[in-house]
Formats: C-alpha cells, structure tokens, sequence
C-alpha cells in the first residue's frame, strides 16, 4: 500500500507549494553523455511539470526555494534537486538499476520490485504497440516465462488460450483471472484495447496470487490502465493499417479436378460399381476449383486510438478512444471494436481522494462460423468442409449465379462453401461497460482506508440465420429451410471492496498490513431461440418461422471474503510475508460454505549484505521462496444441488398419455453437499540476479505444485441411474523451470538490448475418478490416465498397409482387414486387432517453451524482433479422418493418390486401398495423423523512425514504423497452424487440429503522434 | 474511532447478509430437497419414469430385430457414422456399440426413477391410497420391464433397488463398484416387482391411457415365465388375461399400428410418442424409410434421410414366410416406391409404422407420431397357445387361430395340425410374422434356443445371394456367446468389478 501513502505525501507538498510566489527555473539533462529529450521536470509533490526539448533543456515555473525538482526518463535513475537559488539547473542522469526499484502491482497494492517475494512478472505494454493485433494477449506471445499463450484460431476477435504454468483442470477452466485496476473481471480481457493498458502484471505462484483465494489457482493477470501523467497534458495518436495474408506453408494439397476425377473413376472400379460419365475421362479435367482459395482472401487490418490525458493539482483525466476493424481471410468474415475509457482522479483534500473509471466497448464479429469439423451444425466448420468440395464444380455459374451445392457423383451431400460463406448472415455482438469507483481516507499518517465500488455489465447479441442454401457434409442442399439461432445474454456483476492498510516503521523494522473485506454477486440471464421452418430466406426474424425452440437460463452467485497480509523487512534485506484469504461462495456445497487460502514466502537481498559490498559484479542477488493454498472456484453454480428437472441430458422428461402432455420431473442429477474448489498447493524457490549494473538480469524460478480435489464429472456406471457425478477427486501435479534473461548488449549509439525466457512445463496425473479410470480414451483422440502426462494423444499405431497377401495373411488382422488395407499394430498381442490396441500415440504437452525479442535502436531508428515457440509436443490432424477419406465421399488430399491399388501397384504403403467395407478403420485416430507440433514462430518483426520536428511546436514526437506479424512459421507440422488447438481450453484435449481459421501474416504500416 | 464505527458497521452487514448470500437457490430448476412434497410432484416423478422409454424404444429395433432374420439395413456407402448397427446385424459387434449402451443406459434410468418414487411413496401419507397404490404400481411395474428387457440381452446385471444417493464415497465407492447380480436374483426380482405391481394397479378401462395396468404387469410376468419355461404359470397368466374380457384383437391388423387410434382395445401397453419438437416424438418411421436423400417420393415433402434411414429392412427371408393371402403383409411391409421419374423403385421397406402423411419433419432431424407396440392381445394369444402346446394341452390351435383368421380371409388357413412338435414351429412362425417388427423376434430365437442355427443359416444365404458384398467373412459366425450382448464398454471402464461377458 505504499502507492497510497506516497500519493498522500506528494499530495502535502503540493499543498503547500501552491501557496507561494513563482519564478523561472531553467537548464539541460544529459544522460550517458548526450543531451536527453523528453525528460519529465516535476516539482516534487505537485503535478506541475514539463519536458525536455530535442536540445535537452527546460524551463520551469517554481514556487519558492524550498522547491524539489524531479527528473525522470525512462532508462535512466530519477534524480531530485532541490532548487535553493539557483536559477539554471543542469544535471546527468545515470543509467538506471533496471526495475529494481519499480513499483510492482500485487494483489490489492503494490510493492517494489526489490521488496517482492513472490514470482512476479511485468510487462510494459508501450513496449508492445507496434504489434498489429487486437488483444493485448496476442501481444504478450513470446514475453512471459512460464506462460503459454496460444492463437489457437486466425477469427478475427476470437479469444486466446492462455495458460500460467501448465495450470489444468478437468472441467473448471485453466484460464488466469483477469483483474483490471483491482477489479477481477468476470471475462478475459479480448475486448480491451491494448491502449488502454499502462502494464501487466503476471503472478504466477502461491504467495502472489492467493489474496485472490478461490479464483487464483489458473494465476493472476493483473491489469493497469493508462492514468493522466502529473503536470502535463498529452494527446498521443496510433494508427496502423496493414494488409493480411495466408502465408502458402500448411495449405493443405487436395487433389485437382484430374486427380479427383481417376482417383473416383479407379473407387468405382475396385468396388464394381459403375463408373459415372462425370469420372470416365479425367484427362479431360485440368486444375478444377481450388476450394481454399475460393473461400480465403487478402484483407485490410487497421487500428486508430487517440490517447488525451491532462494532470491538474486537484484533477486530473485521461481519456483513450479506438476504434479497430479485420476483415477475415476467409471471405465474408469481420471484426470490430469501438472502444473507449475515461480514468479520472480528484484529490478533495489532503486525506480524501477518489476516483471514476468507465469502460464502454462494443465489437461485431460479422460472418460465418469457420472452425471445426464438418459434420457439425449447418454453415460451420467451413475451413475443412470446403475443401472436401469437387474440384469438378466451380463455385460460381457462367451466368453469375451460385450452385447449392458442389459434389460429384458418389459424394456426400453438402452445400457449396463459396455460397455458404457468401450468404453468410451471422451477427456476435457484444457490448461490455466496466465501471469503478473509489473513495480514499487517510485519517492518520500510515493509514488507508479505501472503499470501492465496482460493476461490471455485459449483453451479448449472437444472430445466426443459416439460408436454405447453406448446410453442411452429408446435407441435401437445398435444404426444406433456413434456420435461426438467436441468443440474448447479459450479465451484471458488482463487487464492493473494503481495504484498510496500515504502513509502520519502527527502527529498521518496516511492517505493512493490509486487511479488508469484499462481497461480490453476479447475476446472468440468458435466453436462445432456435427457429426452423422459415416459408422462404427473406423474411429472417424468428416470427416467420413456423416452428421454435426457446430456453432460457439464470445463473447467479455470490461470494464474501476476509482478507488480510503482513509484509516484513528488516533493513530491507529480509524480507517476510504472510496472507491469508477466507472465501465464503455460493457455489459451494452446503456442508462446505468456506475455503481458507494461506500463503507465506521470504526474501533475503544478499547483495545488500555487507560481504557483498566488495563484489562490484554483482548489483543485485536476491533469494525467495514462497507457499500457499490457491483455489479454483470454476465449479457450476448450482452443481451441489440435486436437480429435480423436466429435462435430463437433453432428454425430456415429459411423457404423453391419452395424446396429452404430462409433466415428468425427477431427480435428474446427484446432490454433492460437500462439494468445493479445487486446491492447488504451490511451493516456488528462485532467485533474482543483475550483473554488471544490471545490464545483465537474471531470473529463475522451479516450482512445484498440486492440484487437489479436481472437480470433475466423474463417470459413474449408468446403471446407477446417472452418467456422472460432479464431485472433487483426482490430482494432477505440475512442476517447472523458469529462466528469464534481459541483457544490455549495447549501450551506445547503437543500443541492442535482449530479453529472453524459457520455461520447462511438466505434469502428471496423480489420481483420477472411480477406478482410477481414465478419462477420454475408447474413441476420443486423447487419454488422461494416472502417472502420464495430462490429454495424451491416443489411437491406434499404424504400421502402413498390408502389402502382399503373404504380409496380411500373418499379420494380426481387425474384423474388416484385408490385403491392402491399413495395417494397425496388436498392441496386446492377442493376434486381432480391437478397440484394446489403442495406445498412447503423441504427448501435446510440450517440453519447453521460450520466446526472445531483441530491440535495436540507433540513433532515430528502432527495430524490435520477437520470436516465440514450443519444443517437444505433438499435434494430432484430425482433419485427416476426411481429407484422407477411401470412400470417395470427399476429396482428399494429393497423397491419398499414393494409394494401395494391387499387389503390382502396392503405392506407398501409407494409404491404403477403397475397397468398400474395409475403409473404416483408416478413419479412426491413428499415428499417421500425429506429428511433431515443435515451432518457433518469429511473431512480429518492426522497424520505426522517430522525428521530433523542430518547426511543428504543438507535436512533441513523430514516429513511423513498419511491422511484419506472424513473419515466420518455422515446423515440422504440416498442418497451418501449429498453434491449434480444436479442443478449445479443454486441457483434456490438446493438439487437436480439426482444422481451423488459418492466422494470417499481416503487413502493416503504423503512425505515432504525440501533442 | 470512526475506524471502529466503520468496522462495526461493516461487520454487522456482513454477518446479517452473509448466509444469504451465500445460500442462492437455482432459478433453472428445483432441488431434490424441496421436491416429493405434494401429490403432484409424485405424479410428475412417476411421469418421468416412462420417459426414457421413447429413447430405449427407439432404437430398439437394432437389437430385437436387425439382430434377427427379420430384417437387414441397406450399405449405406456414404455415411458410415451408424456402423455399429450394422456390425450388431453382422454379429461382429463388439462393447462399444452405442445402441447396447443406449439399451442399458435407458433402462437404468427408468429403474432409477422408479427407485426414487419407490423409496419414498409409503411415506408421502399426503397421498390418498388409491393414488398411491397406482402410483406405486405403474412405477414397480416400470422397473420389472426394465429389469426384464436387461436381463434378456445382458444376462447377469447390477441390481438397484434404492436411489443412487448419499456421500460421495458412498456413490463412489460403495454404489459405483457393484458386481452384476444373478440373473435368478434378477428374475426373483422382477417376478416380486411384477406381482406388486399386478395387485396394486387398476384395470384397462379405469386406468389413464398409456399408463401401465393390471393387465399390462400380468402380460410381462406371463412373458417371464415363458422366457423361464414355466408353462403352467404362464398359462395360468395369460388365461386370466384372456378371460377378464378386457382386451379383443381389432378386425383390421393394420388399425393396430394406427397412430389415429393409440391404445386400442388390442393395445396392453405401448410407448407413447407425439409429433412436434418437444422431445416427445418418435424418429423411428424415418429409421426404417430407404436412406433417401430426397424423401419426396415416399413422404411427399423433401427430406434428407441419407444419414437418417436405411435400417431395419424386411428380409428376403421374412418376406418370403408370408403365406399366400396374408393381409398382413401388405400392411407390414411395402414392395417399394415410385421414384420422381416414374419409375418404380423395388426397394421393400417396413410400412407397419408408416402412417401418411408423416409429421413434418424437426428441421434436419425427424418426426413421428407412432406409437411402440410392447405388448398386445396378439401376442398373449400366441403365448397362451404356446404355453398349452409346451404343456402337451389341447386348445393352443385355438388361440393360433384367433390371430390367423385375422390375418386370412380364406378359412382353409386355419390351423388343424396336432403334433406339438409341428405345432410349435406354426406357433414360432406365426410369431415371426404377426410380430414382426415389434423386436420379438431376436428373443424368441434365443429362448427357444433356435438362433445360432437360424442366423447361420440366414447369413450364409445372405452371403451366397452376392447382394451384400460388403459381409466380410468374420460375418454371421454365430455362436452361443452371440446370444447376450456385450456390457457397454463404458460401464465396464468405469467400474472394472463388472465382468464382461465371454467372447467380447
């Protein structure tokens, strides 16, 4: 709570400041030996202030001698003079101890950096604005140790996966809480403006995040937006437009109209069936449609915020406004977000302060649903479904007009996915307003009593109208009638928080206790229509159709905590600190009302030590460790309860008799009285080191930790008369190194500066449900099973075809095989192949991951490069089971033309033969599919050039750059993103790659003014 | 010490507010604790219990049927997603098919929500007797059919008879780890269920339509005891169901099926299924249809049954035992349809429950009306005679007669034989065709011990026809493993105390 108390000092002093005469003050600020521009001159607890010119100097207006100048810039150490008589003050700023002495955001406060004991990292995002992407977690791809963040999917808007230290549960989520300004959010923070955000703060193990008790154990993503700066007036303007394209590596080959049409005219003929005319000459064919590029594109990006911010004595405000917009590479596809945020402050008097921040944003995804497979609803899973297309058809008639659908003779029913996408009539809008406000009290010297008020409300309007001419695989188009999702949700949620914090020195002793208490509720309700049976496609409102199906939901918690923290130092060398959160939620059985959070860690500055003093190498040596108790609150609202319902796993539970409804309700799921969080037990030990000045700075943290009481849905026997039973049971364990490295490389004309970190991720199933019985296997593509690691990848072993009548004859055989046929290893050595011969096939959890960026500048010339990858996971291509397909239903890819055909002609003993019957099997997951997903993607590449024109008074700097996102894909992985992820957050089902949105290389050119 | 105002005032919020808060009672749906509190929710919970019937009946047919020489499926060369079911047709299925899950699954919750009625009834003094003893009746009566239908096609099952509740290492450890019991236990049980449920429930003409009756519980304890070969129980069963007056065979065998006559005086106790999207309608009418991808020429509206239909198509077999001048055959089975081009398409499917025009369908998903025979006065006829052949009585050609005159106009197609041996195959036969369909035929096979000599038989014709060439060799190699099906592979997963049954 040190901010409050510095803010309250700074605020005494400018009290007294205003009241005396003014008079002029000038000089210039060096630093390294040249003239600075743009250091901030702040009369010491005032917000009275300017700036360096491009020569160094200043002039400044002070109140009387007694006067503390205050120089700062970025890089280097802040000085203060105090004025005295002098009337030119010059003065050379030394290059600073990096980020030693900063001011960290922690749970309900802050601390210095040098004063930390937990695993904390930060982020400035004004390192970060040259990255064209929307989400301020795309921009942190390749910054943060020990935190894997995933662009699963290329949508426009679509959220990121984000996971802090391999945290993982089975059904409660493992995406961190976001808390922005000190209010944790109910969402991610995808609709945010990364303008709008100052910095980002990670907290990663026990002792920093468990204030945040029942909500903490995914981590802690602490937020700061941007605030007015003391004494000056800033207007500051970005923009960016850039053009986006599907880089050619991971298209996947399908097969052109030719091969096409002699792979279906040779089907035919293996099965004895008549070969359509459309397949009897493929010569005749070149090329056909390329479905991919049919439904992908080039597309423009582009960004423009305007940032206005003015410190006054009493006041002061700052304002951000943006606007973004991405029209998709796969035509028809966009993304916008207005966005806006007023921070405001204002000092009553010296004990009383408070402040307003308001949040609106709005974004529109406008388009088709794109990602997974195709056999889901209709108009979805557009990416691999198009590509299943005949190439024999082109997706637009001579005469303009569009066919409904694209297949050839013998193939699966389907919509023309040119069509679809064009006649896509799909609307997610979502408008959020986050709104804050505080009221501050110092009533002694020391003491803080801040209250606030927080809410947070969102609506969401989701407007699906899927044409009669839309559908998907294994549809007749056109179909009897389009159809219509519409769903409403809205939430509102507010939160008051009661913080007292009391500061203390006595002696070398200094003590800083933080108590409070808070209640949070929250309340959504949401509503879905489906509507089928339109008469026609133009009338699109769900009173046109003649048949619908509403549900509607209300989902509501509450939670009220204690909590409170001590922070110890003695001589700022050992340093101690205990917390302890106590949540009392809703959510939580009956039998089982409240969770204690604990969490203790020391620290021990050793360079501070007097046998350090000698070592002049060594700046900065500090030691910590820390434990605690986290939970994990994502559990259901009401899933203690029994449910008495009317429907049970989508079945109703109505019964007719005499041709009338009857009401059925019964007990439809098992109550759990005790149930509660998850508890995730972590212990951390690391070390912080600069060298050299800290020109070289070293962290590193292992860390252990154990997740408890997983809530998940264990699987009971059906015969019970349920399917599962949410309780708390299963354990996973985690374990990890983290290094990171910011080195100076140079710090002369030519500055090259390196930040670098890796981190090893491991985990391992402890214990699992009834049985210990595994979770997924059977015929899902991963298995979670005790003492592997978590959502391995499963399937059978391919070990090809079976080439010879010989081979196959002794060779294990499943029930449908035959000679030419795909060849599976008999994993149990029962000589059959069965369902038992699945086996663990690819581990999706990667053995390290890091991200480097290295910065460039030289004289006006800066240039960032930023690489991120993973090593050691595996990627699944699901997507094969159809583009891979033998039964001429679909196209495939060129490969499959590699096929078995006869003993003669026995192809690349990959693929094997279409004979009717015995395909089936080569559908199923097998290692064929799995490869190595190792990546590394050089993320964003940009060069800039700064101007500070002389002759423009009003604008302070000029700065133009260029910038390359998603430059480079380095990977064994043939697929297109090596970053998939089908399964969504669902730690269970990694590396799953169904097909999805590509993500796109963006070229853009961006514009900084500042005023 | 305005600190301490503060901090009091804080505290006496929270305290006052605190449980309150943190006790937020479901919107969305009602607790188990604030339920069984009227007659009402009794209702609605014994309501309940028949709904997962339609599931279970819905797909029935893949295992009481398909299985059998009743009936095939049309390759479906496009859409292989329902492979199971054909491999259950083939006997090359193995624990995962999904319709022997569906199976087991369904009928556990029907046995689940009779067990919460159950549990609970003899307390709810709030009811009157009479409500409560049918009540109680409809819902043992429930559980014993599910039993019955289990223990049938899995042989040896878990027996519940209290709900699943409790601690979670209760439901954990003690519930979720049980061993199958007896099938003797089993059948002890439903004969107990059958005979309460029998003395409890009021007769056909007092009872709501579609709810079970005396008459109904008599018919499945009839139906045990002929499974278990007790011939004079059975017929003393069946003869009280006779002789009550309270069921007659309806003039037109086709009525039978009429979903425009639902619960008729032949019906003993049928699933109840209505059109619309609400869950309640049936999709089996569109199942048995060709797999059409434009069902226009047989339901006169477009439709795509590509994924939908196909399955459970009348056998070369079955059509060929119709007798010359059987009505029923026409009213059981359609030769084919006229394509959109005018051309007659020779492709038989199942017409028993085909009643045009069809409900439109849900959207991409079917709809139906028709209801699903279980049990009806034919039936008890067949087995009545039966039961008097198996004894060596007189009177069984009677009863076989009783359903042929129905079926034929002419009289020379009564029954004079006397043999029993002869007997009983004309008794089988006449089963196979006036049921055919209703998923008698696969247990009849089995109980009269016939079904590894008919389905090899049937299948090496199948494959010698050349009409099916995608019956790999492994096809149809029946033997006496082949008569219960696997434990689904779930069940046996989740709780490895189950033994699977041999040769799966």
């Amino acid at each position: 709570m040190r901010c409050f108390s510095t803010i309250i000092f700074t605020w005494l002093l400018s009290v007294s400041a205003v009241m005396a005469q003014n008079r002029t003050v000038r000089g210039t600020v060096t630093g390294a030996g040249e003239a600075l521009p743009g250091v901030s001159v702040v009369i010491k607890g005032t917000q009275t202030g300017t700036i360096t010119n491009t020569n160094g100097s200043y002039e400044i207006s002070v109140p009387d001698d007694k006067a503390i100048l205050v120089f700062s810039f970025v890089g280097y150490a802040p000085l203060e003079e105090t004025v005295g008589s002098r009337t030119e003050i010059a003065v050379s700023l030394a290059i600073e101890d990096r980020a030693l002495e900063e001011v960290v955001v922690v749970g309900y406060g802050t601390q210095s950096q040098r004063n930390v004991t937990g695993a904390v990292q930060t982020v400035k995002v004004a390192e970060l604005t040259d990255l064209p992407v929307p989400q301020m977690s795309q921009k942190l791809q390749g910054r943060l140790a020990g935190v894997q963040i995933l662009q699963t999917t290329g949508k426009p808007g679509a959220g990121m996966s984000v996971r802090i230290r391999g945290q993982a549960s089975v059904s409660a989520g493992n995406q961190p809480l976001y808390v922005v300004d000190g209010f944790p959010l109910s969402g991610d923070i995808s609709t945010i403006n990364p303008d709008e955000i100052e910095t980002i703060t990670v907290l990663k193990d026990a002792a920093s995040t468990s204030l945040y008790g029942s909500r903490a154990s995914n981590g802690v993503v602490m937020i700061t937006t941007k605030r007015a700066k003391a004494g000056e007036t800033r207007i500051g303007f970005n923009a960016y437009y850039g053009v986006q394209q599907i880089p050619s590596r991971g298209i996947p080959e399908m097969m052109d109209a030719r091969e096409f049409s002699q792979f279906m005219k040779e089907l035919h003929e293996e099965n004895n069936r008549a070969v359509p005319s459309e397949y009897q000459h493929p010569e005749q064919y070149g090329k056909g449609t390329n479905w991919y590029d049919q439904v992908t594109r080039t597309a423009p990006i582009q960004n423009y915020s305007l940032t206005i911010g003015t410190g006054g004595e009493k006041f002061n405000t700052n304002a951000v406004l943006g606007y973004f917009e991405q029209d998709g590479v796969i035509i028809n596809t966009k993304f916008k977000r207005f966005s806006a945020r007023l921070n405001s402050e204002y000092q009553f008097n010296k004990k009383i302060r408070m402040g307003v921040n308001l949040a609106p944003t709005l974004s529109i995804f406008t388009g088709v649903p794109t990602d997974g497979g195709p056999f889901t609803s209709p108009n979805s899973g557009l990416v691999t479904s198009a590509q299943l297309s005949s190439p024999l058809i082109a997706p637009v008639n001579p005469d303009g007009s569009m066919p409904v659908t694209a297949i050839s003779p013998g193939m699966l029913p389907g919509p023309n996915w040119y069509r679809v996408a064009r006649d896509a009539d799909l609307t997610d809008r979502s408008n959020r307003l986050l709104a804050t406000a505080f009221l501050e009290y110092e009533p002694v010297s020391g003491l803080t009593l801040k209250t606030s008020v927080n809410a947070e409300t969102g609506q969401t309007f989701f407007n699906n109208y899927v044409p009669s001419t839309s559908g998907n695989a294994n549809v007749a188009m056109p179909r009897a009638s389009g159809d219509l999702t519409q769903r409403n949700t809205q939430f509102f949620t507010w939160l008051s928080e009661n913080i007292a914090t009391y500061e203390k020195d006595v002696d070398e002793h200094h003590f800083d206790v933080t108590a409070g208490f808070t209640v949070q509720r929250y309340r959504g309700d949401m509503t879905n229509i489906t509507a089928t049976n339109f008469p026609n496609d133009r009338i699109r409102t769900i009173s046109a159709a003649t048949s619908f199906v509403p549900t509607s939901e209300i989902q509501e918690w509450g939670l009220v905590s204690f909590l409170g923290r001590i922070n110890y130092d003695f001589k700022g060398k050992y340093l101690l600190s205990a917390s302890l959160r106590s949540d009392g939620s809703s959510r939580f059985g009956s039998d089982n009302k409240w969770g204690n959070f604990p969490s203790v860690s020391a620290g021990w500055v050793i360079s501070e030590e007097d046998f350090m003093q000698n070592i002049d190498a060594v700046s900065l040596l500090k030691l910590r460790t820390s434990y605690g108790v986290t939970g994990n609150n994502n559990i259901g609202n009401y899933t203690y309860f029994a449910n008495v319902g009317a429907v049970n796993s989508g079945a109703t539970n109505n019964y007719v008799f005499d041709n009338t409804l009857a009401p059925g309700n019964t007990v439809t799921t098992l109550a759990n009285r005790t149930l509660g969080w998850e508890i995730t037990r972590q212990f951390d030990i690391g070390f912080d080191l600069g060298l050299l000045g800290n020109r070289l700075t070293l962290g590193y943290d292992y860390y252990t930790k154990t997740t408890d009481g997983l809530l998940f849905n264990v699987e009971v026997p059906t015969y019970t008369g349920f399917s599962n039973f949410q309780t708390n049971i299963g354990t996973f364990k985690f374990w990890g190194h983290e290094l990171t490295v910011s080195s100076r490389n140079l710090t002369g004309n030519l500055k090259w500066n390196t930040d670098f970190n890796i981190s090893f991720l491991r985990n391992r199933v402890e214990k699992l449900g009834t049985a210990n019985a595994f979770l997924g296997g059977g015929t899902s593509r991963n298995i979670t099973m005790v003492g592997q690691p978590i959502g391995m990848l499963w399937g059978y072993i391919n070990d090809g075809v079976y080439m010879t009548r010989e081979d196959f004859e002794n060779s294990p055989q499943f029930q449908t095989s035959d000679v030419g046929t795909v060849k599976m290893r008999d994993v149990d050595e029962d000589g059959v192949i069965t369902v038992d011969d699945r086996a663990v096939i690819g581990n999706p959890n990667p053995d390290f991951i890091f991200g480097i960026t290295n910065n460039f500048t030289w004289n006006a010339f800066d240039l960032s490069v930023t690489a991120a990858g993973s090593v050691g996971n595996d990627i699944m291509n699901t997507a094969l089971e159809y583009t891979n397909n033998l039964d001429g239903v679909f196209n495939v890819t060129r490969a499959v033309g590699g096929r078995w055909k006869s003993e003669q002609d026995p192809g690349d003993g990959i693929h094997p033969r279409t004979l009717a019957g015995t395909t089936g099997l080569f559908r199923n997951a097998n290692s064929l599919w799995v490869t190595d997903g190792s990546y590394l993607t050089l993320k964003n590449i940009s060069l800039g050039y700064t101007m500070r024109p002389e002759n423009l008074k009003a604008l302070k700097n000029v700065r133009v750059y260029a910038s390359i996102q998603q430059a480079l894909v380095l990977t064994k992985y043939k697929g297109s993103n090596p970053e998939v992820n089908t399964g969504g957050e669902n730690p269970l089902s990694q590396g799953l790659d169904q097909g999805a949105y590509p993500v796109p290389r963006t070229f853009t050119l961006g514009l900084n003014l500042g005023f | 010490m305005k600190l301490k105002i503060v901090i009091t005032f804080l505290g006496a919020v929270l305290v006052s507010g605190c449980s309150n808060f943190l006790n937020i009672a479901p919107q969305n749906f009602i607790s188990s604790e604030n339920f069984f509190e009227t007659e009402a929710d009794f209702v609605q919970a014994v309501n309940a219990t028949y709904a997962p019937l339609r599931t279970v009946y819905n797909q029935a047919y893949v295992m009481g049927e398909m299985r059998s020489d009743n009936a095939h499926y049309l390759f479906n060369n496009s859409n292989r997603g329902n492979l199971v079911r054909e491999e259950i047709a083939d006997f090359i299925n193995n624990s995962t098919a999904e319709p022997a899950a569906v199976k087991w699954s369904g009928n556990f919750r029907i046995i689940a929500y009779a067990n919460e009625v159950i549990s609970r009834i003899d307390e709810a003094s709030f009811i009157a007797e009479t409500v409560r003893q049918n009540l109680k009746g409809q819902v043992l009566f429930l559980r014993a059919l599910a039993y019955f239908d289990l223990v049938q096609y899995f042989g040896d099952v878990p027996l519940m008879l209290t709900p699943t509740a409790g601690s979670a290492d209760e439901i954990l450890d003690v519930k979720s780890t049980l061993p199958r019991t007896p099938k003797v236990t089993i059948y002890e049980q439903i004969v107990q269920d059958g005979e309460l449920a029998a003395s409890l429930l009021p007769g056909k003409a007092v009872q709501e339509k579609g709810r079970a009756t005396a008459g109904a519980a008599k018919t499945l304890l009839a139906h045990v005891a002929v499974v278990q070969q007790q011939w004079d129980k059975a017929e003393n069963l069946l003869l009280e169901i006779v002789n009550s007056g309270e069921y007659s065979l309806l003039a037109d065998y086709a009525a039978v099926f009429d979903p425009g006559n639902k619960n008729h005086a032949e019906s003993i106790f049928e699933v109840q299924y209505q059109q619309g999207n609400l869950g309640l309608q049936s999709t089996f009418t569109y199942t048995f249809l060709p797999n059409l991808t434009n069902l226009s020429p047989i339901a006169g509206f477009q439709f795509n049954n590509q994924s939908i239909g196909g399955w459970n198509i009348p056998s070369e077999d079955l059509i060929a035992a119709y007798e010359t001048g059987d009505k029923r055959k026409a009213a059981a089975i359609t030769d084919g349809y006229t394509a959109a081009d005018g051309t007659f398409v020779p492709q038989p499917f199942i017409k028993k429950y085909v009643h045009l025009p069809l409900p439109a369908p849900n959207g991409s998903s079917a709809n139906g009306n028709d209801n699903w025979p279980v049990y009806r006065y034919a039936d008890v006829l067949l087995l009545l005679a039966e039961s008097l052949n198996e004894q060596g009585k007189s009177g069984a050609a009677g009863y076989l007669n009783q359903v042929r005159s129905r079926a034929f106009d002419s009289e020379s197609a009564l029954i004079t034989e006397s043999d029993p041996g002869q007997l009983r195959d004309l008794i089988a036969k006449e089963r196979r065709i006036e049921l055919a369909f209703e998923n008698k035929r696969w247990l009849d096979l089995v109980r009269t011990g016939r079904a590894i000599e008919t389905m090899n038989a049937y299948g090496a014709a199948l494959k010698a026809s050349g009409k099916h060439p995608n019956l790999i060799p492994q096809t149809y190699q029946v033997d006496a493993n082949k008569l219960l099906f696997p434990i689904p592979f779930n069940e046996i997963k989740v709780n490895p105390n189950l033994e699977q049954n041999p040769g799966y």
